[in-house]
């Protein structure tokens, strides 16, 4: 499980998380929703120790961020981590070199799926194309969790079927997902539990299929509630 | 240690095009230059014999012969070294800012790794010792070499002395510099290039981690430690200097490099796990 306690970020004397506290577990797919600025991004970076915090804490299984906590938490940013002038082929070997979880049947499967050469350079790729070679290099370790940062984001509608569908795999099934989109559309099928963000406080969290059992909203309807009132 | 082996072999790769491009250039440029001073000196010989109606003998009495010296002050010689150096520093930088800015962004995936953050930072630094190692090296295998052509295109009689590589060092400051003619003062030259390496290495993790108020702290940083690594000069007078043995004194440098270097080293520590922003 991946604890968030009392999470507070400050930019200079802004704050920006004010004590965020919430859980995701294995097998579950928390989305953490909110408007540009809100904190999601920041939230996934320090959960990754990519970005200090002033206060709170953040386990994952227990442990504190750590060098072996990266063979249990995939990080897949919305911007291409990988050099341009490496090919795919490059870049996957070098993920081979460091993660002793790599899974190259797996990476070889996403590449089939999305149709990718391996000769293509990084610096080569479309946008839909880097969202899936970033999804590729996160999914392909075998992880227990990963986080993905606006994997829609500015991606063709074709390319955004692709990745839906690969959260109804089996490349996903019993990971932990934390997913931060502002393409709720596509994934509110697939989502279990929501976090709604607001000034860097947590507003609602809320378990989307009870929501729509107890309440009949979809997710965009509390979305519609709590941000627009 | 495994992780740190293969971060030093990417880096070394990460730079290998521009490195072997500078080797390639010091190569021209060097032997290219052996052959136009050796030309324009004996052309320089037979001008003023011709004009003067000097014999050889009077021409060298008069004027002196050639030594590879003459040519190892040249803008030839003394261009790609200093190439070189300005690249390597240049790259102490790069080696850092490459993977933070530009669309691509590396850094996170450098800091992702399953491995100790400290590997990134003694991998980069390794790097660019095995860099500097690299180019002396050469810089050593070409040197007779240069000096036999040298040799070769210089009539004899206009042959001052025949250099070896030892006196050819000495012969010049800036080889005397960059290739010290004792292994003592090659490990007191280059362990205190690697003690600046180090001491920038941390300046640039400050202004990474705190980013404007970062460049302050990494200004202060190095000005602090190049303070504390001369203090002796400023604190000792003259006169406890002068009565201090050279083995008392290189003693007091060694202690306050070493404690620059460590202190550089965990404050990078610290600041590449708990600080760094990307």
């Amino acid at each position: 499980m991946i604890e968030v306690n009392q999470l507070t970020k400050k930019f200079g004397r802004k704050k920006v998380l004010d004590g965020v506290s919430f859980t995701a577990n294995k097998g579950e797919i928390t989305c953490l929703i909110g408007i540009n600025g809100v904190g999601k991004t920041t939230t996934l970076k320090a959960i990754m120790g990519l970005t200090p915090i002033n206060k709170g804490s953040i386990l994952i299984d227990g442990e504190t961020i750590n060098k072996n906590t990266y063979e249990k938490v995939a990080f897949i940013p919305d911007a291409i981590t990988m050099l341009p002038q490496m090919t795919i082929k490059q870049a996957m070997q070098f993920m081979q070199d460091f993660y002793k979880k790599w899974n190259q049947e797996r990476a070889t499967e996403l590449l089939t799926f999305f149709k990718l050469d391996e000769k293509t350079r990084i610096s080569e790729l479309s946008k839909g194309n880097t969202a899936k070679i970033n999804l590729l290099m996160g999914l392909a370790i075998d992880v227990d969790y990963i986080l993905m940062d606006e994997p829609f984001s500015g991606i063709d509608i074709f390319s955004r079927e692709q990745i839906t569908e690969v959260f109804t795999s089996h490349l996903i099934e019993d990971r932990g997902v934390i997913i931060t989109t502002h393409e709720i559309n596509d994934i509110e099928h697939l989502i279990d539990k929501v976090i709604l963000l607001d000034n860097g406080i947590v507003l609602k969290e809320f378990n989307t299929e009870q929501m729509r059992q107890e309440e009949g909203k979809s997710v965009v309807d509390v979305m519609r509630e709590v941000y627009i009132g | 240690m495994k992780s740190y082996i293969k971060l030093v072999n990417f880096e070394i790769n990460r730079f290998i095009k521009i490195y072997l491009t500078l080797l390639i250039i010091t190569l021209l440029s060097q032997f290219i230059g052996v052959i136009v001073i050796a030309k324009s000196k004996m052309d320089q010989a037979h001008e003023v014999m011709g004009e003067q109606n000097l014999s050889e003998q009077a021409y060298l009495h008069d004027y002196g012969g050639f030594t590879f010296a003459h040519f190892a002050s040249t803008l030839w010689f003394v261009g790609p070294i200093a190439l070189c150096i300005i690249a390597l520093l240049f790259y102490c930088l790069m080696i850092w800012y490459r993977d933070w800015f530009g669309k691509n962004t590396f850094a996170y995936r450098l800091l992702m790794l399953p491995t100790a953050r400290i590997s990134l930072y003694f991998s980069k630094a390794s790097a660019i010792l095995l860099f500097i190692i690299g180019l002396l090296a050469f810089q050593l295998i070409i040197l007779p070499l240069e000096n036999t052509l040298f040799e070769s295109l210089i009539q004899d009689n206009f042959l001052q002395t025949s250099m070896d590589v030892s006196s050819i060092l000495q012969s010049n400051v800036m080889l005397g510099i960059i290739l010290p003619p004792y292994f003592s003062d090659f490990l007191i030259s280059y362990g205190i290039g690697m003690m600046f390496v180090f001491v920038l290495f941390t300046s640039i993790l400050f202004e990474r981690s705190f980013r404007l108020k970062g460049i302050v702290f990494g200004i202060l940083y190095i000005i602090a430690a190049v303070l504390l690594y001369l203090s002796p000069l400023f604190i000792l007078s003259n006169e406890t200097y002068s009565v201090l043995y050279s083995e008392e004194i290189f003693a007091i440098f060694l202690v306050l490099g070493i404690l620059i270097t460590a202190a550089s080293i965990v404050i990078g520590n610290w600041l590449i796990s708990k600080r760094v922003l990307v």
